[in-house]
């Protein structure tokens, strides 16, 4: 296996079960993320692209197939595993911000690390310095119904470095943003994985994807491509 | 996840909602308070009847026979009202008893003595024998008391307790004096020195006339008790026996009971207890209501956090984390509820002892098992809702709106 694999997804598939019928949300989904890359999934609506989100993230589990991240098989993990999986190896960002809305910036960016049984110094240390990262030094005690979606996503993005991720996840994080926060986010992103961070962004449109250098499209549950942003060029 | 962080977490939780974390420790709040009030009204009762008792000296060389049936319950059926005891039982214990030093049967009613123009309410009038002042250890100051001559005559004679001659004489001595008792005249032969209240009732608001008297006075032959004494302390069991058996041929059955102070005092204690129990019952019941109350809430705030709880969980919650995050929630609720509680019971439970005039003596016992039970409650109330927190599914629980 290649040193350099961040994510590796063997065969994945995923059925949800709705009653007596089976919906299926992804086929047969095989690809490998390197450590360093910025990969967009794109695809219309319901294709099954936050499904694959869920799955990566260890959010939930597949019906078949394997998800290898970081060298870890996360098959046989039980819950408690799982769910330090998700705190030491993930950082997830949401359409919807999902901060917690009786913390303050602060207090949400340190909850990871709260349940990694770090102590209020170490925490006050990183989540101050990773605040400053995301230029919200001045609103480190506001809540998030004082912030702009552009401010709270910023939050969203700093708990989900705060326990420095081998991988992060950001699942259409524009989605609810008007286009300058919107760009003011992308880079943010761009920057992180300049640094070496390793992303996956969802989206649906295509300008969006170009801020990344890689693309993988769904369908109905497929990958139907997979082109790296040189290759896009030349086409 | 370290439980500091926990109980800071939950102070938060609870400090957003405040009326509602309000109205949920109530039910503790309350139950709590009633514990501690009636227990500790309960065991202050106690604890005064006992002290009023003990300082009454009538000390370990004492018996008392009372009219009892056997019946239901622990302690049968104390039945004064219909008591087959009589004087001549008392005169036979005297005449048949090699270890009886004095024996005091008492006649005991309510009356009301009058004196010219003045009249007055008695709590106690005593029918008693001359041996009532050694047995009670009651002594008279002015005057004298009766003798057996007056018993044997059936004099109208009587001694006053000194409330009594207060109420009606003023400072004057009232010997030689004739009061007024249902309908009949006695004559004042002596005053009883002082001897404070017991169990509420002033023991020197009383009158004493030979029990002769008032067995005609009263047309009645049963007395409701008699006080005994052993010449040799040591003897007191052997005594207790030996009337027993007096008592048991002459009446041909156990309509009576025989018992040392200290049977005495467990057969009170005992009462008290039951009293105690039912009402620290009802007051507990309050509590299990609170508690409910406490679970209630949580399984509603389960519901209303499950994005949260889907948030936590996506960052690295584990189940566990979770779990012990709405447990601590609904401990630390019941803990403070309780801590609130203990306050204003002790607070109650003292002002009403203050204007009752009973001791000030707040039940530690109730006080420990309200703080136990509160907490245990809180932990036992959180755990269903906390359980099922935990077991959220991340993806579910972040997909509920
Ligand atoms: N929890 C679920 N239960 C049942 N069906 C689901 C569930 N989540 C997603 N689906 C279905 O799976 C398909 C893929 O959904 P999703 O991954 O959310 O798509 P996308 O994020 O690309 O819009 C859709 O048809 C959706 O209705
Ligand atoms: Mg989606």
């Amino acid at each position: 296996m290649n040193e350099n694999s961040t994510i590796r997804l063997e065969s994945l598939k995923k059925t949800y079960k709705l009653g007596a019928v089976d919906v299926p949300a992804l086929r047969e989904i095989s690809f490998e993320v390197f450590k360093g890359e910025f990969v967009s999934i794109m695809g219309p609506s319901g294709c099954g692209k936050s499904t694959l989100m869920n799955m990566i993230g260890c959010l939930d589990k597949p019906s078949s197939g394997k998800i290898i991240l970081d060298k870890i098989d996360t098959e046989n993990l039980n819950d408690n595993e799982l769910a330090i999986v998700r705190n030491r190896k993930i950082g997830f960002v949401f359409q919807m911000f999902n901060l917690l809305p009786r913390l303050t910036a602060l207090e949400n960016i340190e909850l990871p690390m709260i349940y990694a049984g770090k102590n209020k110094i170490d925490r006050e240390k990183a989540s101050s310095q990773i605040l400053e990262a995301v230029n919200l030094k001045d609103r480190a005690t506001h809540y998030p119904r004082e912030m702009s979606g552009g401010q709270m996503q910023r939050v969203a993005i700093a708990r989900a470095l705060i326990n420095h991720p081998a991988l992060l996840l950001a699942d259409e994080p524009t989605g609810n943003l008007d286009s300058k926060s919107s760009v003011e986010i992308l880079k943010i992103l761009q920057n992180l994985n300049n640094n070496g961070m390793t992303i996956i962004l969802v989206t649906h449109e295509p300008d969006i994807a170009s801020y990344t250098k890689r693309k993988i499209i769904l369908k109905d549950g497929n990958l139907v491509e997979d082109q790296t942003l040189e290759q896009v060029k030349i086409q | 996840m370290k439980i500091i962080e926990n109980v800071i977490m939950a102070l938060k939780a609870l400090g957003s909602n405040k009326v509602r974390t309000f109205l949920t420790m109530l039910g503790v709040i309350i139950g709590v308070f009633a514990v501690i009030v009636l227990v500790s009204m309960g065991e202050g009762a106690k604890a005064y009847i006992h002290a009023s008792i003990s300082s009454f000296g009538e000390g370990t060389n004492y018996l008392e026979v009372r009219a009892w049936q056997e019946g239901e319950g622990p302690f049968g059926t104390l039945s004064m009202l219909d008591s087959k005891l009589t004087y001549k039982d008392a005169i036979a214990i005297k005449e048949k008893s090699k270890y009886l030093k004095y024996i005091d049967p008492r006649i005991i009613r309510k009356g009301e003595v009058g004196y010219g123009r003045i009249t007055h309410k008695i709590p106690f009038v005593f029918g008693v024998s001359p041996d009532y002042v050694y047995v009670f250890t009651h002594a008279v100051k002015d005057g004298r008391f009766f003798s057996e001559a007056d018993i044997a005559e059936q004099k109208k004679v009587m001694v006053l307790g000194p409330t009594v001659a207060q109420k009606l004489f003023g400072g004057l001595s009232p010997v030689g004096e004739r009061i007024k008792l249902k309908g009949y005249f006695f004559t004042v032969i002596g005053v009883f020195t002082k001897k404070g209240t017991m169990v509420g009732f002033d023991y020197d608001d009383i009158v004493a006339i030979p029990i002769t008297a008032a067995e005609e006075l009263y047309n009645t032959d049963s007395v409701i008790e008699m006080g005994m004494s052993a010449i040799k302390e040591d003897d007191i069991e052997k005594l207790k026996a030996e009337v027993e058996n007096i008592l048991l041929i002459r009446h041909g059955k156990k309509d009576f009971r025989v018992d040392t102070q200290e049977e005495s005092l467990d057969l009170l204690n005992g009462i008290l207890g039951i009293l105690t129990g039912v009402v620290g019952g009802i007051a507990a019941i309050s509590l299990l209501v609170g508690s409910i109350g406490i679970m209630n809430i949580m399984l509603v705030s389960v519901t209303e956090r499950t994005r949260e709880i889907g948030i936590r969980k996506a960052i690295g919650a584990k189940r566990n984390d979770i779990f012990t995050q709405f447990v601590v929630e609904a401990t630390v609720i019941s803990f403070i509820g309780g801590t609130i509680g203990i306050v204003l019971g002790i607070i109650a439970s003292l002002t009403i002892m203050y204007f009752l005039n009973l001791p000030l003596t707040v039940s530690v016992w109730s006080v420990f098992l309200a703080c136990t039970v509160s907490v245990i409650i809180g932990i036992f109330s959180g755990v269903y809702p906390a359980i099922r927190a935990g077991n959220l599914n991340p993806v579910e629980a972040l997909r509920y709106e």
